[in-house]
């Protein structure tokens, strides 16, 4: 072949490079759906440890099996006592959710709209969110006792601050530009609030709602596991104080999926509320 | 331009005397010795480099600029503070996100028995034809789109006279080209007063009956000219060239002596 034949079929080479069809890359290779993807190392973990622990290479009283832990859950199911310890522990954070976000959103609101109410409560405020709240647990036990109030009040303070924040802050961040357009059509305070400032807030809300919430759910455990004669940190004491590793797991898990369940549910809430409009 | 008096709404008087913003670095004199009527029904754009207090000239029309020296009339009254007389275009669409074009349009429409406000809002988002976008939601929207809804906006409570901020500089050149044409429409349908400030030549000599030339810091009347052109008019016709260039050598002549054109007052 002549030096002028090969430069010709380079040439054509590198001409027809791009326009004949390639093969699909994923010939010859398994093909995972990406939302499967996700669930690969969660089944792995649990194949193996189930494994694991019937070999007995894991003792049974420090990790016991998956299908233990499920049985255990299966058992307290049967028994009421998941019932009764769940019930307990969703009334708690509802209750103290419901205080701490009421009162966020009261505090936040007047924060955001009101320079005055700002320069009088944010700095007192902003010193309190700098205690961490666990912190709190032994004057409210002091103050309130042992019983409810006293959790209640633990999970209304991690239920506040996500909420006065969020609020206060998008509240005084919304678009000066947005305000003159109510300003045009002399919108009164309380239009320009009900019908600008409110509704360009909301998104910031929702986080604030969604994040207290989780807040409400960590420290229900931290009340809980601090002196309490039922609720599901109760049941992980009890685990505990008894040695058996499966009703402690079963917890972790019980709390996993409520506080799951519950993000998901103010998340289908907030997606309702804000309709339409692109983030 | 004959002022036939107050028998036509929306004659706007502008006397302003005196427009000072103070910052830390002292006070800037935005605006001096403003002396401007516009007749009812006239289109009027003023032109200007940037920083030569246009769009404050428009905002104190509007009345969301408040502290200055002088007095605005609308048809003989003295404007204080923002109305409903006045109808309010922005550079940004200023849209909310969270009403559909139909909300957007009939925000500032209080006071009207359902029905007549859900008319009006369909007959002006039917004048800037979006009737098939009624229901969506800004972010559907593409900018020429938007800046209709601002415009429906603006109409939709009956204003005697529209004011409009650099409406379409954040346009493409085509769909600036294209509103250009529409906003020249819907004036004729509408028959209002038009204020139009900008900083593009054409646009003004595309659109206005005069254009009003600022020269800044501080902006004072620099020339008032009228266009005579019949609409629509010819961008490349001779006469349109020829005023476009006077308006830009108006704009570029250095330290030339502001002088009142005599149809100003």
């Amino acid at each position: 072949m002549s030096t002028a034949e090969q430069n010709r079929r380079l040439v054509w080479k590198r001409a027809t490079a791009g326009l004949t069809p390639k093969p699909p890359d994923n010939i010859g290779r398994i093909y995972i759906p990406d939302r499967l993807l996700g669930w690969i190392i969660p089944v792995t973990v649990l194949l193996v440890w189930e494994l694991l622990a019937r070999l007995g290479v894991l003792p049974a009283n420090w990790l016991p099996a998956p299908t233990v832990v499920g049985e255990t859950i299966y058992q307290l199911a049967v028994a009421g006592d998941l019932l009764k310890h769940a019930g307990i522990t969703i009334a708690r954070v509802a209750v103290g959710f419901l205080l701490g976000a009421s009162a966020g959103t009261l505090l936040g609101g007047l924060t955001g709209y009101l320079l005055v109410a700002r320069k009088l409560l944010d700095p007192s405020l902003q010193a309190l969110r700098s205690v961490p709240s666990i912190a709190w647990v032994p004057l409210f036990l002091l103050w309130l006792g042992i019983q409810e109030t006293s959790k209640i009040a633990l999970i209304s303070v991690g239920a506040f601050f996500p909420v006065y924040l969020n609020l206060s802050v998008a509240m005084r961040h919304v678009d000066p530009k947005l305000l003159e357009v109510g300003k045009l059509y002399r919108l009164s305070s309380f239009q320009m609030v009900r019908r600008l400032i409110l509704p360009a807030a909301l998104p910031e809300y929702i986080v604030g709602l969604r994040s207290g919430l989780g807040l409400a759910w960590m420290f229900v455990v931290a009340a809980e596991l601090l002196g309490a004669s039922s609720g599901i940190g109760y049941l992980m004491v009890d685990g505990e104080m008894t040695g058996r590793a499966a009703v402690i797991l079963a917890s972790v898990i019980l709390f996993a999926i409520f506080g799951k369940i519950t993000d998901w549910a103010m998340n289908a809430v907030g997606r309702r509320l804000l309709g339409h409009r692109a983030r | 331009m004959v002022n036939s008096g107050f028998d036509q709404r929306g004659t706007v008087n502008i006397e302003v005397v005196h427009k000072a913003f103070s910052g830390s670095k002292g006070t800037l004199l935005a605006l001096k010795d403003i002396l401007l009527t516009i007749h009812p029904r006239e289109f009027v754009c003023i032109v200007g480099g940037s920083g030569c207090g246009k769009t404050t000239l428009l905002r104190i029309i509007a009345g969301l600029e408040t502290q200055y020296e002088g007095a605005v009339f609308l048809d003989g009254k003295k404007l204080i503070g923002t109305g409903l007389d006045r109808g309010v275009v922005f550079q940004e669409h200023r849209l909310l996100s969270w009403l559909t074009v139909h909300d957007n349009v009939g925000f500032g429409l209080a006071g009207l028995p359902p029905e007549e406000r859900n008319k009006d809002i369909r007959h002006y988002i039917s004048l800037v034809g979006l009737d098939q976008f009624e229901y969506e939601y800004p972010h559907q929207l593409s900018g020429g789109m938007s800046q209709r809804v601002a415009v429906a906006r603006a109409l939709v409570g009956r204003p005697e006279v529209l004011l409009l901020d650099e409406p379409f500089a954040s346009l493409d050149a085509l769909t600036r080209m294209r509103m250009q044409q529409e906003i020249l429409r819907i004036w004729e349908a509408e028959r209002t007063t038009v204020v139009l400030v900008t900083h593009d030549i054409e646009e003004a000599v595309y659109l206005a009956d005069r254009v009003v030339i600022l020269s800044p810091q501080p902006g004072t009347i620099r020339n008032i000219l009228p266009v005579r052109l019949p609409r629509p008019r010819d961008r490349t016709d001779r006469e349109f060239v020829r005023v476009r260039k006077s308006i830009h050598d108006e704009l570029f002549a250095p330290g030339r002596m502001a002088h009142l054109a005599p149809d100003n007052l």
